[in-house]
């Protein structure tokens, strides 16, 4: 990895964020600073937060305390500038969230036309392109529904690609899928790393997590318990708790 | 690239596969195919059920039989008044004249036979606004609905009650005339050339090629010209007052319901999203307008309008009969239609919002383009049934003493010729009802499998 400049702010940097709802306390004291071109894989027992901390990236979370800056804007100001902020990023859900309504092509061209005011013929070309990146521009005209789980995967991460953010989140994109389906979405990101995209993944898959990963993150009860590159991380662990979870996904 | 999950693949390989080959499809038996299989599945399919069948059967043909021989076979044509009827055939056939000769009143109630153009006339025009929204090649159609909503009722509103027009009044009539205009020219434009009214202006002045804001201006000048026109129109345009007691039949039926169904569907939508906005206050106001009306009968909320609306009105605002009984008819349906649209907003699942918002899109660009479209799609059926009742319930008005369609049919047997003549004008308004509704319901039926189209599994 290349150092980058020191005057370029990181692309997403947490600092002191604690998040509760209600009055349950989900991430406690989360420091993180992610750098350019970094992939980040978060792992953790369900419930310790992964999601949220994911999700307070982009702010469809509101963190109570600490600050989230993305290449060195903080949120905060604005709902416009929040708006604004957000667009820099994209986003995969585990349940896809595709629009239903619309077809593949119009869900990709959606952000264009309706955020950054693209015309509608360089919007579906642009939205052809990474289609054809992520395998499936002869779904184009479908709806959603009529593709399988994977493909729909794929749809998402191409609809998130289409304007074109700067980082890329993904929350388990591959956990409601069939096992048959997992290794075409896998495949995709995999490439999307390649081609040098900031990701934060939050995902089981530990294949993965040690053929892209820079940093693998382990997370329990809200807390970022270990972080460690893929190779350290998976034969060195430092904490039980982390050995205790590793033995239960990766012989359970 | 396949080795992102480790592949457990290479340890079968120690012993040869067997090969699996997929069994053929064979047709289905030919007992159960075609319209005989099909109906000695479905209707003979045993002793009991064939019984069934040929009780039915024979129930329908009672029913319809008797309903023939009244309505057609034994029925009068033509007779002076009621007694003739009765000395022809008795009482077992229907005796049309009297409905007939009312027929006229039925649908308009008690308006100037020689008006009578007006409402035809405006009838005329609100089908030929509607009908480009049903054109493949026009685009322009939320303008035009959006418009029919808004402005059609400005227009409609003076070819039905005439009289004399202030300047102000006089505006808003040329408003709605000009947004006809045009529709008319726009639809007319799209379909011949597939450009808008407004580009084809500027393409036809040569200003093609000139900069975005002299277009606009262009633009902006076509549209001065139609309401200048408009207003020419309007203002020689001079028609006699109609007071809206002369009102009834099925025009006053449909003025209401209609005024109900353009007013529902978006203050609906208001209620609804405010209902579950984050804002409290506003929360707690959709709320106990919503439950309010909901919990209280619309002939109460006729009455209430009707009686006490004045003694809140300072002395001297005399607000028309028939207004207050819209407005009533208007909050209570919103109400309802609030409800449905919550029902729908909360189908749509959490995630569908959270991906919008993630790609940057504000609070009411995701409503308005991801939830609401879908919200309102699911809700077709109970949108298009609350839009059946509400057209039904407009019966109630003759409470507060307008002559609705209802109320009209019932005065035929108090004519004198005609009297004691009930059963067969019930029977002609029940007609119009059914074809009103039941087409209605065809039409949202037809609605649902043309949106739903492409998104079964
Ligand atoms: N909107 C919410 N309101 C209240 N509690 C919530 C909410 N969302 C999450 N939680 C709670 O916060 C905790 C962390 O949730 P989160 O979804 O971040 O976990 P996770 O690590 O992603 O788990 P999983 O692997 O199951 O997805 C859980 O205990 C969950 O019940
Ligand atoms: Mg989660």
């Amino acid at each position: 990895m290349t150092a980058p400049a020191a005057a370029t702010p990181p692309p997403i940097e947490l600092i002191g964020l604690n998040k509760w709802f209600g009055s349950f306390h989900v991430l406690k004291d989360i420091d993180l600073r992610v750098r350019e071109g970094e992939r980040i894989v978060v792992c953790g027992p369900s419930g310790s937060g992964k999601s949220t901390l994911i999700r307070c990236i982009n702010q469809l979370e509101k963190n109570q305390e600490g600050t989230v800056r993305i290449h060195g804007r903080a949120y905060g100001a604005s709902a416009r500038e929040n708006d604004a902020i957000r667009r820099d990023i994209g986003m995969v859900f585990q349940s896809f969230n595709l629009f239903p309504h619309l077809t593949v092509l119009e869900n990709c061209t959606f952000a264009l036309t309706w955020v950054k005011q693209t015309p509608k013929r360089e919007a579906e070309a642009l939205a052809m392109e990474f289609l054809t990146r992520v395998r499936i521009p002869e779904q184009a005209r479908k709806f959603p529904l009529q593709l399988s789980g994977g493909q729909q995967q794929r749809v998402a991460i191409a609809r998130a690609l289409c304007v074109r953010p700067r980082i890329m989140l993904f929350d388990e994109p591959t956990s409601s899928l069939d096992p048959e389906m997992i290794n075409e979405v896998l495949d995709t990101m995999v490439e999307l790393a390649q081609s040098g995209m900031t990701m934060v993944v939050v995902s089981h898959e530990m294949g993965f997590a040690r053929k892209v990963a820079d940093r693998v993150i382990f997370m329990d009860q809200g807390e970022i318990v270990e972080e460690a590159a893929p190779e350290a991380f998976f034969t060195a662990p430092q904490f039980d708790r982390t050995r205790l979870f590793l033995n239960q996904i990766l012989h359970g | 690239m396949s080795d992102v999950m480790t592949p457990a693949g290479s340890a079968f390989e120690a012993t040869p596969a067997r090969r699996f080959t997929p069994k053929p499809a064979r047709p289905a038996p030919a007992s159960t195919l075609g319209l005989r299989g099909w109906i000695r599945q479905n209707m003979f399919s045993s002793a009991p059920n064939a019984l069934v069948t040929l009780l039915g059967l024979w129930l329908v043909y009672v029913f319809v039989s008797a309903i023939v021989s009244w309505t057609l076979v034994n029925a009068v044509w033509e007779a002076a008044s009621r007694r003739e009827c009765l000395d022809q055939v008795g009482r077992g056939g229907a005796c049309w004249p009297g409905v007939v000769a009312w027929i006229p009143n039925l649908i308009y109630g008690l308006y100037p036979k020689d008006q009578v153009w007006r409402i035809n006339l405006a009838a005329l025009v609100l089908v030929a606004w509607a009908i480009p929204l049903w054109l493949p090649r026009v685009r322009s159609k939320l303008a035009i609905g959006l418009s029919l909503v808004l402005l059609f009722p400005f227009f409609a509103s003076y070819m039905f009650l005439g009289g004399e027009k202030g300047p102000v009044w006089s505006a808003l009539i040329a408003l709605g005339l000009a947004a006809f205009f045009w529709v008319m020219a726009t639809s007319a434009a799209e379909i011949a050339t597939g450009r808008s009214f407004g580009r084809l202006v500027v393409v036809a002045l040569g200003a093609a090629g000139r900069s975005d804001a002299y277009r606009r201006r262009l633009h902006v000048a076509a549209l001065l010209v139609l309401y200048v026109a408009a207003l020419a129109v309007t203002a020689s345009l001079s028609l006699s007052f109609v007071q809206t007691r002369l009102w009834g039949g099925l025009f006053l039926t449909v003025v209401i319901s209609g005024f109900g169904i353009a007013f529902s569907l978006p203050a609906g939508i208001v209620l609804a999203l405010g209902r579950r906005s984050r804002m409290p206050l506003i929360s707690l106001l959709s709320t106990t307008f919503i439950e309010l009306f909901r919990s209280v009968p619309l002939i109460t909320i006729l009455f209430m309008f009707n009686t006490m609306l004045p003694l809140f009105l300072p002395a001297g605002v005399e607000v028309n009969q028939l207004v207050r009984a819209i407005v009533a008819v208007c909050l209570f349906a919103s109400a309802y239609m609030a409800e449905i649209i919550r029902g729908g907003l909360q189908a749509i699942p959490r995630g569908q919002y959270e991906a919008a918002s993630a790609m940057g899109l504000g609070f009411w660009q995701a409503t308005g383009l991801v939830i609401m479209p879908q919200a309102l799609k699911i809700m077709i059926p109970n949108i298009v049934g609350n839009f059946i009742g509400l057209f039904k319930d407009t019966t109630l008005v003759s409470i507060v003493g307008l002559f609705d369609l209802l109320s009209m049919a019932r005065a035929v047997g108090e004519d004198t010729r005609w009297l004691g003549l009930f059963l067969e004008p019930f029977f002609f308004i029940t007609m119009i009802y059914f074809v009103v509704c039941f087409s209605m319901s065809q039409y949202s039926l037809n609605l649902e499998n043309r949106l739903s189209a492409g998104q079964r599994r």
